[in-house]
């Protein structure tokens, strides 16, 4: 029965997106990535040049763990995730209200089948890109693969870490803070009474130079307990009692009436506010993988001490603060506003506005990361890299998905002129922010094309008819 | 005089015809009911009209207003009730109303949106959030949004299905008397006994096909019931 409901999932999701934008579109997404792992990977002996294969390697790691943190809040978000993707119409995963199958047997058969996607779309094609590539580069192929078994073990880390976190957040937030805190005093003391180095507790790298039965077993514990912890406490009852809110539609509208969107501003924050997880979705998908990349700098900077870590933290910092228009869009299909005098451009417009405020959030930790890092001297051409890849990404973002980001980011066509467009401006910021952080002072010009790209975004899709989701 | 004018109007997905070179013109003041068993083109139809999907041929004028090329007067003017009621998630009823107040731009919101409540028997309810609202409830407020601008015709898909009799009661002496004002009504069904309760005039569609349009006396005059007749046309085809 379980492995039934797992089989039709699978169909389902691939049904969901191929029903969108067809069967090939969709099949090419995992060939596109696996093309940019080949193509970045034969850069490799480049950058091994200034990096060295271990430095590479810790790299890949903190990235997969970080992959697998920004999509591992399933306990945050619980039956809000199957409603977003599914839809009140699904069938399977509504199920349990129809059928004797308990809602927890759903959404662990929810879990497999997204763990088994993400494998699919992302981390196999990124192994054969590399794999692939050992063809043309002095880089030993039993490695590589070897390499990539520690990466998804990252992966699978930082998903099941965070969707236990997640969990705990969904029932108290005082316990997540006691669990964080205990963590944390933990990691101190393990790096600074008993010496453990970090390379070490980054277990699946430290398997692939010390190969241990031990540090395997801890790696299945860190797996796979924290999940089952999170699957027997996940929330995901349907509330027996009708929520009630006091009006305040129009008395937070009158807050943004800066804006002729202003009542759309404030739906987008009662959204957010009220929804499942509340403000954590933002913490868990936006401020927990920029924490993390913070953190991550940090042994950057000690591995490569000459790099000027905020002027990267900037560009890493703007890719991801655009994200927070997926989160925003998430909420909202187009469908309500099908039968209202409304625009679809007027939706977007809102969102970027919406978009812009929640954005202080980003601008805030520019600034403590600046004065964290005591990179004082470089905080204005953070800046500017900051709000123009932000700006940039976005406009890219919007005009290739409207208001579907997280739905046609898996065309595979929409996808790849995405990258085209975004990644040669994050090339050259990054290698422009390492040579001389001040020419990105120039860097707002890119902002002429992308107020142009969005004015062009507008009409694409008021002439565009929306999808039904 | 038309308000309502639809010329040769085509919809095709793919290999499928959904609306087949309908022509049809609705004067001020009726109450037209489209008939048609499920799937026949009644949703379709009701979308094209209101500019929600173009049309593959045709035209169609409301209000004498293109609405192909301007779909967006027309959602200004009249007032649209969808098949599957969808409003917002995350709002309240009542903010629901007023969020649809202040993109219709209606200043007398608040006191529009008891009148509503009120009729439709749900103030109880204004403060609970759409998702968690029945589904009865939902139909409520998507009536009440679709009226809330005193729109001159409205559009509704499927109007009575998921409402109590009570209601459903109210709903037919309001719609009633809202076309006695000289308002007109464009709605879809396939529950006949309701068509031939309240509608002036009726159409029947099937396959895409208006397959009759007429006032609904002809009907009476000639002491013919309404099921007879639409099951005797469907049946021919």
């Amino acid at each position: 029965m379980a492995f039934e409901i797992l089989k039709i999932m699978i169909k389902e999701e691939w049904r969901l997106h191929t029903s969108l934008f067809g069967n090939r579109m969709f099949a090419f997404f995992p060939l596109m990535i696996g093309i940019s792992a080949f193509i970045a990977s034969m850069f490799l002996p480049n950058i091994q040049t200034i990096m060295t294969t271990q430095q590479m390697l810790q790299s890949a790691n903190y990235i997969f763990i970080l992959f697998g943190v920004t999509i591992g809040s399933f306990g945050l978000t619980g039956k809000e995730i199957l409603n977003r993707r599914f839809g009140q119409a699904s069938l399977i995963a509504y199920s349990s209200r129809s059928l004797p199958v308990s809602e927890r047997t759903i959404f662990l058969n929810f879990l497999i089948k997204d763990i088994i996607y993400y494998v699919i779309l992302w981390i196999l094609p990124i192994t054969f890109g590399l794999v692939f590539a050992t063809l043309f580069i002095e880089i030993n192929t039993i490695s590589i693969l070897l390499v990539c078994g520690t990466l998804i073990l990252s992966f699978l880390i930082g998903l099941s870490i965070v969707f236990f976190l997640s969990t705990i957040y969904a029932h108290s937030i005082k316990l997540l803070i006691v669990f964080l805190t205990i963590g944390l005093v933990v990691f101190l003391v393990l790096i600074n009474f008993y010496n453990i180095g970090i390379t070490t507790l980054l277990l699946p790298y430290s398997m692939y130079y010390n190969p241990s039965l031990s540090k395997f077993f801890l790696i299945m514990f860190l797996i796979f307990t924290p999940s089952t912890i999170s699957l027997i406490f996940l929330k995901v009852d349907y509330p027996e009692k009708k929520r009630q809110y006091k009006n305040s539609l129009m008395d937070l509208s009158y807050k943004f009436k800066f804006s002729q969107h202003s009542y759309y501003i404030a739906k987008d924050f009662l959204d957010l506010k009220r929804s499942e997880g509340g403000l954590g979705k933002i913490i868990f998908s936006f401020l927990f993988p920029i924490g993390l990349t913070w953190l991550f700098l940090y042994i950057f900077l000690e591995l490569i001490p000459t790099v000027k870590a905020i002027m990267i933290f900037a560009v890493f910092l703007g890719i991801v603060s655009a994200s927070i228009y997926n989160i925003l869009t998430a909420f909202d299909t187009f469908n309500p506003y099908m039968f209202l005098p409304v625009k679809v451009s007027t939706i977007i417009k809102s969102k970027i506005t919406s978009y812009l405020i929640v954005s202080i959030f980003s601008l805030l930790i520019l600034v403590l990361a600046t004065i964290s890092l005591n990179q004082l001297e470089w905080f204005i051409p953070a800046l500017f890299s900051f709000v123009t890849i932000s700006v940039y990404s976005l406009s890219m973002t919007i005009y290739f998905a409207g208001l579907h980001p997280t739905i046609l980011f898996y065309n595979s066509k929409i996808f790849a002129q995405y990258i085209c467009t975004v990644s040669p401006i994050l090339f050259v910021f990054t290698i422009v922010s390492i040579l001389d952080p001040f020419i990105m002072l120039a860097s707002p010009v890119l902002l002429i094309p992308a107020s142009f790209v969005l004015k062009k975004s507008y009409k694409k899709w008021d002439k565009w008819k929306p999808l039904s989701i | 005089m038309p308000v309502i004018k639809i010329n040769n109007l085509t919809k095709d997905f793919g290999d499928l015809t959904a609306v087949d070179k309908v022509t049809l013109s609705i004067d001020k003041g009726q109450l037209f009911g489209l008939l048609g068993p499920n799937g026949s083109g009644k949703t379709t139809m009701i979308k094209m009209l209101t500019g929600q999907i173009k049309p593959t041929n045709g035209t169609a004028e409301i209000l004498d207003i293109d609405v192909l090329n301007n779909p967006i007067k027309v959602r200004t003017k009249v007032g649209i009730i969808p098949e599957q009621e969808t409003p917002p998630s995350f709002l309240t009823a009542e903010e629901y109303l007023e969020f649809v107040g202040s993109i219709r731009k209606i200043s007398n919101i608040k006191k529009l949106s008891e009148q509503w409540f009120k009729l439709l028997d749900f103030e109880d309810q204004k403060n609970a959030l759409c998702k968690d609202l029945s589904r009865g409830t939902r139909q409520k407020l998507m009536v009440a949004q679709a009226f809330l601008h005193e729109p001159q015709i409205a559009f509704i898909d499927e109007p009575l299905i998921n409402l109590d009799p009570i209601i459903q009661r109210t709903l037919k002496d309001f719609l009633l008397d809202y076309i006695k004002k000289g308002n007109t009504v464009f709605f879809s069904t396939h529950v006949l006994e309701i068509a031939e309760e309240i509608c002036t005039q009726i159409g029947i569609i099937d396959k895409g096909k208006l397959l009759h349009n007429g006032p609904i006396t002809e009907l009476k005059n000639k002491k013919q019931h309404l099921e007879d007749f639409f099951l005797k046309l469907v049946k021919e085809g």
